[in-house]
């Protein structure tokens, strides 16, 4: 019955994706087959492919930059004083546990035209003259704010999991390779690097998942009214297409092509978790 | 001596600037809640209110639809945590303790599920809840909730079960006890901790969730209240930021107190795969 429940939407997902499946059938309750007419609709669309390839850039940026900030900020951990590290992991637990729409919310105050406080700061330390500046001019500058927000909130995961990994580097290989006189960097990637790989590379497909399917940050950030094809994500682009147009066959489709990118992206997190669910089997 | 000493001088001060920069937006939302409207327009912002006041927060307690969206939020998240965990932990024994046909099926189901972007299911989920007239319904958005609170709470629900030796239930049905008591006397009261901590991050989850509520639900007064705050903005050229942050404040609090109380439980369950090799 459970299974049911799970693989009936997916088993719909399919079925729609090979309708025509407007607000007349939605009303009939149902769907007029046209094969892969969806498909072949959404492939030839070029706001299709700038939006793919804007989404791809786009989960490049957020994921590279979550997954080295937040390696740096767990070695950052292991080498401050403990109470230190008891603060900031406390602050990273706090914007952790911060509702998305609220960070949203929170990024559209700080950065607001008028008088936000980011704005303020940049000026103040002489980086330039923000007064008044508007961060959210072009679709570039859009993102990039998006992007601000989304390493934001994904850092203390990464930071936390890959902090919990280091923990578990033997303590007397990183001091062995110290007495040999190996530098620092060294040390990293020789001894730490291979420890800690598997939890890196778990952590980069998940980020991979969340953010190429991401939706609310960058909905809300830029603003309905805003979004415009000039700045869609695939996410943004599988809601105006299949939703907004209510053209849910056609949207349909656009989640399944998203899922096939996304699970190819992702192949080591899915076959780590298959493997695990094999071990469950034996 | 000298110099790793001053090296850590120097790692801690990095520290403290990261942690200043982290928390920053958080500490500016409650300064600013806290702050009257004409300290917070001021172009040279002070860091803390000078005068704080509650007012804001009485504004965003007031503003229409606060209070129903409040409790619409409440019967979502309620219900869909109590159908989430009950049958969760029966899926999760029944994954964790026995064979069964279509076992291997059902694993790979529940890890796909969690594995699809929530993105890719809103679309066949409306026209399933369009069909049977639960759109615009709480009963249609706790529907939707549970096909991702079940799986994820499935899998970590097994996670602590299989950590729980098969000899422990096992003894007591020696002992002459029926399988339903070894299950209630032994297998309970040992997965009560990973219950509380699922139910508690599916609580969470439910509660921040954003897209299928603000789809499902067009009425003001059966919206959830994330999207209560997504609509604060509205289209007024002047935004009482104030109210905005007191109302963002007061919605953060629940989760910030249950979150701070299950992290360590749940944080390392979605890696640990990795950890265990």
């Amino acid at each position: 019955m459970l299974g049911a429940i799970l693989g009936y939407p997916v088993y719909n997902l399919v079925r729609l994706s090979l309708q025509r499946y407007g607000l007349f059938e939605l009303l009939q309750h149902r769907g007029v087959p046209v094969g892969l007419d969806n498909y072949r609709s959404i492939l030839g669309d070029s706001v299709f492919w700038h939006t793919l390839a804007r989404t791809v850039v786009f989960t490049i940026a957020n994921v590279g930059l979550t997954m080295v900030l937040g390696t740096l900020i767990a070695l950052l951990l292991v080498r401050v004083s403990t109470w230190v590290r008891l603060l900031l992991t406390g602050g990273l637990v706090l914007v952790w546990a911060m509702p998305p729409v609220v960070a949203v919310q929170v990024w559209n105050w700080m950065t607001n035209s008028q008088n936000g406080v980011l704005n303020y700061a940049l000026t103040e330390l002489h980086l330039g003259d923000f007064f008044q500046h508007n961060w959210y001019e072009t679709p570039f500058s859009q993102l990039a704010m998006t992007t601000t927000l989304i390493v934001w909130g994904a850092l203390p995961f990464v930071v936390i999991s890959v902090y919990a990994a280091l923990s578990q580097v033997p303590h007397e290989l990183v001091e062995a390779a110290e007495i040999d006189g190996a530098p620092g960097w060294r040390i990293f990637l020789d001894v730490t690097a291979p420890i800690i790989a598997p939890v890196l590379l778990i952590l980069t497909s998940l980020s991979i998942l969340w953010d190429f399917g991401v939706f609310t940050q960058p909905f809300l950030l830029i603003g309905q009214g805003h979004i415009v094809p000039a700045n869609y994500l695939m996410g943004i682009y599988l809601f105006e297409e299949g939703y907004v147009k209510t053209d849910f066959g056609r949207g349909a489709a656009i989640s399944i092509l998203m899922l096939a990118i996304v699970a190819a992206l992702s192949v080591v997190y899915v076959r780590r978790m298959l493997r695990g669910a094999a071990e469950a089997e034996a | 001596m000298t110099r790793r000493g001053g090296s850590r001088l120097g790692w801690n001060a990095v520290g403290l600037v990261l942690f200043a920069v982290m928390v920053f937006p958080v500490f500016w939302m409650i300064s600013t809640a806290f702050k009257p409207t004409d300290e917070i327009n001021r172009v040279t912002p002070a860091w803390l209110p000078e005068h704080p006041t509650a007012g804001h927060f009485r504004d965003a307690l007031d503003r229409p639809y606060f209070w129903t969206d409040v409790k619409n939020s409440l019967i979502v998240v309620c219900v869909t945590v109590a159908i989430a965990m009950a049958l969760a932990f029966l899926a999760a024994v029944a994954l964790a303790k026995y064979r069964f046909s279509g076992r291997r099926l059902f694993v790979v189901l529940v890890i796909g599920i969690q594995m699809l972007p929530s993105a890719g299911l809103i679309i066949p989920l409306y026209v399933v809840l369009a069909r049977y007239h639960q759109v615009n319904t709480l009963t249609g958005v706790i529907l939707v909730y549970l096909t991702t609170a079940l799986p994820f709470s499935v899998w970590t629900l097994r996670g602590f079960i299989v950590g729980i030796p098969k000899d422990l239930e096992e003894a007591a049905m020696v002992d002459g006890s029926t399988r339903l008591g070894a299950f209630l006397r032994i297998l309970l009261p040992l997965v009560a901790p990973g219950l509380v901590a699922t139910s508690v991050f599916a609580f969470i989850t439910s509660w921040n969730e954003y897209i299928f509520a603000r789809i499902l639900l067009s009425d003001s007064e059966k919206q959830t209240i994330t999207v209560w705050l997504s609509y604060f903005l509205g289209t007024s050229r002047s935004t009482d930021w104030g109210a905005l942050m007191a109302a963002s404040t007061l919605i953060a609090i629940p989760v910030v107190i249950f979150f701070l109380l299950v992290q360590r439980k749940i944080a390392f369950g979605l890696t640990s795969g990795a950890v265990r090799g």
